[in-house]
């Protein structure tokens, strides 16, 4: 019998976090603007309505005493941030047009070259990069230190950041979105609570923006909620990256496709890697696999491992030290799985959270910032004197705005390109280069998809190839989660949900999965099910199980990776 | 240079710690005062004199009875006031640590924390600090004075260094918020054995124990070794054993003379947690199982023949 994860749903519902106001209404923080999630889409959000309220003190006024709050689960902004990342550097550009800050943004420089490599176990075959991955003039970041950056940005301006702070639910009534409630902190494994316990806030805005960024708690909710839902589901990929001090300098970037990853479509293994220089002597590497995979044993954190002894690898890092680690999630169902508005009275959807990322091009940083400051205008103008956020269509110009700009272009003309690959590697290649010639207008069908978790599981020798970790080139889970600064308080409340007692093979799917090792399969029941214990404190939120047929929940403030680099 | 050392008392007894961060002062050099805030705390003062201190300034008052931080930080800001007292060194309690970033605040000074060290160097002081999960020591310093330190708990054995202090009463002026606060009830936890925290020995169970009887045996071990039991977090999170007892990242930090561990695979987030301790000893079956990397004495084997041999035969030595 086969098993889909799908049929093993998460005990969650959408509705659980949409929830009225229920502080007594002096007690509720009252913001302008409640942005929520310090991403370069959220603090672009904040940076460019910074810059509006600079010059238009009136307005600024009447938002009260906090015009701009940002809200981030992590302990400061950057802090669960993780990307490749080249970044097309045309955003920032208006971002901070005719200012400073422009000349201060944290960079390895620019991307000066590149190779793409195809692999098989012993080989690298340098192929001609195809047109979406030509990156000459891009920046080089750790997209960790671009958030922190843009954080202060954000605060100099007058946004004010709250970190360690997770948006637990909704707040919606009279049919329009009014800020945020935000979670507990100071409760016990059982929800007791504790010495230190502090309950969470409403917090209530005239305008929210979700910047949550990949698998957004409160984003699906306001999704299902609102109708918004597009005309595909959204998929997942999941990247595992790690940042290595190295002897040499790379000098130019590196994509790879193929080995590892197995060709036939039966398996549905798509993705690759990156090799990013950092300076003269680090680099980032990483693996990314579209979670539509189906071996139970596949974990891309092992993946990653094998990569790394390939000798094209193993060359680049010869001598090095591995100085960082970290997991996410990438949203990658591209055009046919946006929402089908990116407003709703009161609401506005920004960055990747709202799905703007090209998979093709491996970017949406700048997707992020751009909608981030389209959303600062959209916000800005329904807060002038005679406007209002909640009537009908106020935000209309938000979404003509975004359809109209090259975000939009971008992604329709890639738009079948992901899911062809569902074809296998080789049909799905050949697609893809078809599409690219034509700018999108080939094929003349579009093509669709299903959930990450609709694909029925199997089980091959697929872990017999991971290397076993020696703790110089290759590391274990655990070391690495250690790596990623993640010291969650063991005794909060389980965060994760998932059905604890299902079949074997979807528990060990659910154990290799995780880049973190937070599940582990238990004891057998006799009945082919198995019990499935949960270490939630290693948790670094990379958001594959809410994929994969179970729900992320953000566990209390402060809890999370700590990375720097990443 | 002068340098003042907050001695913390529970009951008629001064605390350990803040002896032991008393003879780290003495690397200082300069006067190297103490300070014994309470209520009928004469005797304990005259104490101070043989760890090092040359000056004890107590002073004895029924304000300061409870174990309460704001009348401590007034009666600190005015020694550091009228004293010239450039440095104030405590030992990491939630009492001083609530003093000492009271202080802090009061006096816009300067506050390292986690000191593993101090010494002073060109004219300067630097402290040393552990970093990155206890991968690293950085030094740090100060910019200003006074300068404020809070050691790391467990890293200084008081030193009798036989001399003895001149004690000095002193008066303090409360502030008024300074008492705003009140002790309605102070409640100890009941312990049976030692405390993992000051315990000179640890028995340490992980996930080896196969189940949660596992620590029967665990427990027998500690107690005929005089010990306390610890445990890792995969079996606090199982349910094995209670939170309390769990040492590593996440759980309390030990440095035991002789630490135990059976069972346990030496994780990095457990190795934090105990790698200080003096004399490691792992019990564990898997011969690849990292904790052989860092245990002094490494058993291969069963342990739960091994364990049970092992508390018999300490049982035999010490009759």
């Amino acid at each position: 019998m086969s098993v889909r994860p799908a049929d093993f749903p998460a005990p969650f519902s959408p509705t659980e976090v949409i929830a009225a106001p229920t502080d007594p209404a002096d007690e509720r923080i009252e913001v302008g603007v409640l942005i929520v999630g310090a991403g370069p889409a959220g603090l672009a959000c904040a940076i460019r309505l910074g810059q509006l309220l600079e010059g238009s003190p009136e307005t600024a006024e009447r938002l009260g005493d906090v015009p701009i709050a940002v809200v981030e689960k992590g302990k400061q902004p950057g802090s669960h941030l993780l990307s490749g990342a080249v970044v097309n550097p045309r955003a920032l550009r208006r971002l901070f047009k005719d200012r400073p800050e422009l000349g201060q943004v944290p960079s390895y420089g620019d991307v000066h070259g590149e190779a793409v490599y195809l692999l098989t176990k012993g080989m690298a075959t340098r192929i001609p990069p195809p047109p979406t991955m030509r990156n000459h003039g891009n920046m080089l970041v750790s997209v960790a230190q671009l958030g922190r950056f843009l954080g202060e940005q954000a605060e100099a301006i007058g946004a004010a950041i709250l970190p360690e702070t997770d948006a637990q639910k909704l707040l919606v009534a009279d049919g329009r979105v009014q800020g945020i409630r935000t979670g507990d902190k100071g409760r016990g494994r059982e929800g007791q609570e504790l010495g230190n316990f502090e309950p969470g806030s409403d917090i209530v805005a005239k305008v929210t923006v979700l910047a949550e960024g990949t698998q957004g708690h409160l984003t699906g909710a306001a999704v299902a909620r609102f109708g918004l839902e597009g005309p595909d589901p959204q998929l997942w990929a999941l990247g595992v990256k790690e940042v290595w001090k190295v002897e040499r300098p790379l000098g130019h970037i590196v994509h790879t496709l193929g080995w590892p990853l197995r060709k036939r479509a039966k398996y549905g293994e798509f993705g690759g890697s990156f090799i990013y220089p950092m300076g003269d002597d680090m680099v980032s590497l990483g693996f990314v696999a579209g979670l539509e995979y189906r071996d139970v044993d596949f974990s891309v954190h092992d993946v990653l491992q094998e990569f790394k002894t390939h000798r094209l690898v193993r060359k680049i890092l010869r001598g090095g030290e591995r100085v960082g680690w970290g997991a996410k999630t990438i949203t990658e169902g591209g055009f046919h799985s946006l929402p089908k508005r990116f407003h709703a009275p009161g609401l506005l959807l920004v960055g990747e959270g709202a799905g703007l990322v090209n998979v093709p091009t491996l970017k949406g940083i700048h997707y992020g910032i751009e909608s981030g400051i389209m959303a600062a205008e959209a916000a800005f103008r329904s807060l002038q004197r005679g406007e209002s956020p909640s009537r009908q269509g106020a935000f209309d110009a938000y979404e003509d705005e975004l359809r109209a700009s090259y975000v939009m272009q971008d992604l329709k003309s890639v738009r079948n390109m992901r899911q062809v690959f569902d074809k296998g590697f080789f049909m799905g290649g050949a697609f893809a280069s078809a599409m690219t010639i034509t700018k999108g207008k080939l094929p003349l069908k579009d093509y669709h998809s299903h959930p990450n978790a609709d694909h029925s599981l199997l089980t091959s020798d697929r872990a017999k190839s991971y290397p076993a970790p020696d703790g110089k080139l290759t590391f274990d889970k655990l070391s690495s989660v250690f790596l990623s600064g993640n010291r969650t308080r063991d005794d909060q409340p389980n965060h994760i949900r998932i059905q604890r007692q299902v079949p074997l093979e979807l528990a060990r799917m659910w154990e290799h999965m995780c880049p973190a090792q937070v599940y582990e399969v238990g004891e057998a029941a006799g009945d082919g099910t198995v019990t499935v214990n949960i270490a939630p404190s290693n948790c670094v939120q990379c958001g594959a199980i809410t994929a994969k047929g179970g729900r992320l929940t953000p566990p209390e403030g402060g809890s999370g990776p700590e990375y720097t680099l990443t | 240079m002068s340098t003042l050392v907050f001695l913390e008392h529970h009951g008629n007894e001064l605390q350990k710690g803040s002896l032991g961060v008393l003879a780290k002062a003495q690397a200082l050099g300069g006067d190297i005062a103490a300070v014994v805030l309470g209520s009928g705390v004469e005797a304990l003062a005259a104490d101070a004199g043989r760890y090092g201190a040359s000056t004890v300034y107590v002073a004895d008052d029924q304000k300061l009875e409870a174990p309460l931080p704001q009348p401590r930080v007034d009666a600190i800001a005015q020694l550091v006031r009228d004293k010239g007292i450039e440095t104030v060194l405590f030992a990491q309690s939630i009492l001083s640590a609530d003093i000492a970033a009271a202080l802090a605040a009061r006096l816009e000074a300067g506050l390292n924390w986690q000191l593993v060290d101090i010494a002073a160097k060109d004219g300067q002081v630097v402290g040393k600090q552990s970093a990155l999960g206890d991968s690293v020591l950085v030094d740090v310093g100060w910019t200003s004075t006074p300068r404020l330190a809070l050691f790391r708990a467990g890293v200084a054995d008081p030193v009798e260094t036989g001399g003895s202090a001149s004690v000095e009463k002193i008066e303090v002026a409360f502030e008024e918020h300074s008492l705003a606060a009140e002790m309605l009830e102070q409640a100890h936890e009941e312990s049976s054995g030692p405390s993992i925290e000051d315990a000179a020995v640890i028995v340490a169970g992980g996930r080896g124990l196969g189940a949660p009887e596992g620590f029967g045996m665990i427990e027998e071990l500690a107690k005929a070794l005089g010990g306390a039991v610890a445990a890792t977090r995969a079996v606090v999170d199982a349910g094995w054993y209670p939170y309390a007892a769990q040492v590593g990242q996440t759980g309390k930090n030990v440095s035991p003379g002789l630490y135990v561990a059976c069972g346990i695979s030496g994780a990095i987030q457990h190795k934090v947690g105990m790698q200080n301790s003096k004399t490691i000893v792992a019990i564990n079956k898997d011969p690849n199982a990292p904790i052989f990397e860092f245990a002094d004495f490494g058993v291969v084997g069963d342990l739960h023949q091994i364990v049970p041999k092992l508390t018999e035969l300490v049982r035999a030595r010490r009759g």
